[in-house]
């Protein structure tokens, strides 16, 4: 009797439970109605994504997803939920119709991603395999063929800061006139 | 028919050990380096108290146990029966969720820590860390970013405007104080080009990253303390304004595990000063083998966290801020651009 290989098919059962368990986060993000669980979930979905980049073997894009989303922005979220007080919403009566709406569109979506895109395909480029997924790749490819368009999304980014600034100063003297 | 299934199911597990092999080494590892940094955290305790007494020109606990060495054990037995009490407004879940976090980010924080170079036994070279992950500086902060949570969430769950204002305060302290860690650390990376931990241990056999860098240094360990929470930068657990903060309302074991979280992530801090700044394991001529070198730096860290912690007073929470963003980080910013002008040309 041959006996398979087990290996293989575990990285293939963790790979199906961590991309499950994305999913029902990300759906309790939607359904869960204390914002606190929500971003609880929200949290748990990132922590899973990098999980399957880790499983993929982009361990610098797997970290860098922990720091940056699942670190430096849901901890902002949370602290803005702390701040305002978590308290529950009560659930609006078109909230069914609109999941309805909303779930078919996205089907749709899907449906037409997939007629797009076509089958899976492996990733295919000139970075050695020892480099793969290691900071050095990424490095390597932002800084030589995508230099331009980096620094433009940096510049894109700063911009957006300023206007954020801009924007926030602005509605606020608006309201201490308002206020007089 | 009995005898045949057992003979497969045997078989089939010689197979899978010996396919496996690298997966048994790291479940080894991965038990003894739980084991042993959850068993120094009493140990650690005990220091705590008899240096803190030192300092204080008092005796400390000396009454359990030679030297009171058996203090930590009667303490943990003690907190392990404890009656635990939740109030009936808190989250539930959340309450019990928020010391499992901070504990479970605090032991898995230290799995990339490489303690030794790797030796030879039986037949096999064994390395001394639990996982030799190729960016493993970046994963360590981002565990320790995760660590946050535990903090926020027992503040938020535990329905107690003190809380509340502790588990906010850790929050904006940490996210302050981790930009100083990081862009300190970077001073670093840029020197040796690399993430990896052991890398950076072999750049520096034979000079120290604190000669050539002793701004980066005192930044990282100055972050590192308000990293911690470790007074003069606790904070969040300030006991005589905020009543202990997040963990106000937590008894028996569930407090325990807060500070078990925290002693456990002054030896990972003290353990990525080793690394960064003080060769790691290198003994610089001194006769010890490398993991006594890495221990006793390691150890002497800890003994300057203690001694912070008992001849600074605790700062001011705006002063705090001010000091994490308007003097830690131009300096850091600052030693970044020298550091990398230096390298570049």
């Amino acid at each position: 009797m041959e006996i398979a290989t087990v290996f293989d098919f575990a990285h293939d059962t963790v790979i199906f439970v961590v991309g499950v368990t994305a999913v029902l986060a990300s759906l309790g993000v939607i359904l869960c109605s204390s914002p606190i669980y929500c971003a609880l979930y929200l949290i748990s979905h990132m922590i899973c994504l990098a999980l399957l980049f880790l499983l993929y073997n982009a361990e610098f894009l797997a970290v860098v997803q922990i720091i940056v989303y699942a670190g430096a922005v849901m901890i902002l979220f949370l602290f803005i939920i702390a701040l305002l007080g978590g308290k529950k919403e009560a659930p609006e009566n078109s909230f069914h119709r609109a999941a309805a709406f909303a779930f078919v569109f996205v089907m749709l979506g899907e449906l037409y991603l997939l007629a797009t895109v076509g089958p899976t395909q492996q990733v295919r480029g000139e970075i050695p395999a020892e480099l793969f997924g290691t900071a050095k790749a990424i490095g390597i490819e932002l800084f030589s063929k995508h230099l331009v368009v980096f620094e433009l999304a940096s510049v894109l980014l700063l911009v957006a800061a300023v206007g954020v600034m801009c924007l926030a100063k602005f509605s606020f003297t608006l309201i201490k006139k308002r206020a007089r | 028919m009995a005898t045949e299934t057992l003979n497969q199911i045997w078989k089939f597990t010689v197979l899978f050990l010996s396919e496996n092999v690298p997966l048994i080494v790291g479940s080894v590892k991965a038990v003894v380096i739980a084991v042993a940094i959850m068993a120094t955290v009493p140990m650690l305790v005990w220091l705590e108290r008899r240096l803190m007494g030192r300092f204080q020109v008092r005796l400390g606990p000396n009454r359990v146990g030679p030297l009171g060495l058996a203090q930590p054990l009667a303490d943990t037995v003690k907190l392990l029966f404890k009656e635990s009490i939740i109030q009936s407004s808190a989250d539930k879940f959340l309450f019990h969720l928020a010391p499992a976090i901070v504990v479970f980010t605090a032991i898995v924080g230290f799995a990339v820590i490489p303690f030794g170079a790797p030796f030879e036994a039986f037949g096999q070279s064994i390395e001394m860390w639990g996982a030799n992950v190729n960016s493993g500086i970046l994963f360590v902060f981002a565990i320790s970013g995760m660590g946050i949570y535990g903090m926020v969430l027992a503040g938020l769950a535990s329905n107690n405007k003190y809380s509340l204002m502790g588990g906010l305060r850790a929050s904006a302290q940490m996210i302050s104080y981790e930009l100083t860690l990081g862009l300190s650390a970077l001073s670093i990376i840029v020197l040796t080009g690399s993430l990896n931990l052991t890398d950076m241990v072999k750049a520096q056999e034979t000079v120290p990253f604190i000669l050539i860098q002793p701004l980066a240094f005192f930044l990282f360990y100055i972050a590192g303390v308000a990293e911690t929470n470790r007074a003069p930068f606790d904070l969040p657990e300030a006991e005589q304004e905020l009543v202990a903060g997040f963990h106000t309302e937590y008894t028996g074991m569930k407090f325990a595990m807060f500070f078990m979280g925290e002693y456990i992530n002054m030896v990972t801090m003290s353990a990525l000063v080793t690394l960064l700044f003080l060769g790691g394991w290198n003994a610089y001529g001194v006769p010890v083998w490398p993991i006594v070198a890495f221990a006793l730096k390691v150890g002497f860290l800890l003994c300057v966290f203690i001694w912070l912690r008992s001849t600074f007073p605790r700062i001011r929470y705006d002063r705090l801020m001010t000091f994490g963003w308007k003097v830690l980080l131009p300096l850091c910013f600052l030693n970044l651009l020298i550091t990398s002008a230096l390298k570049v040309i």
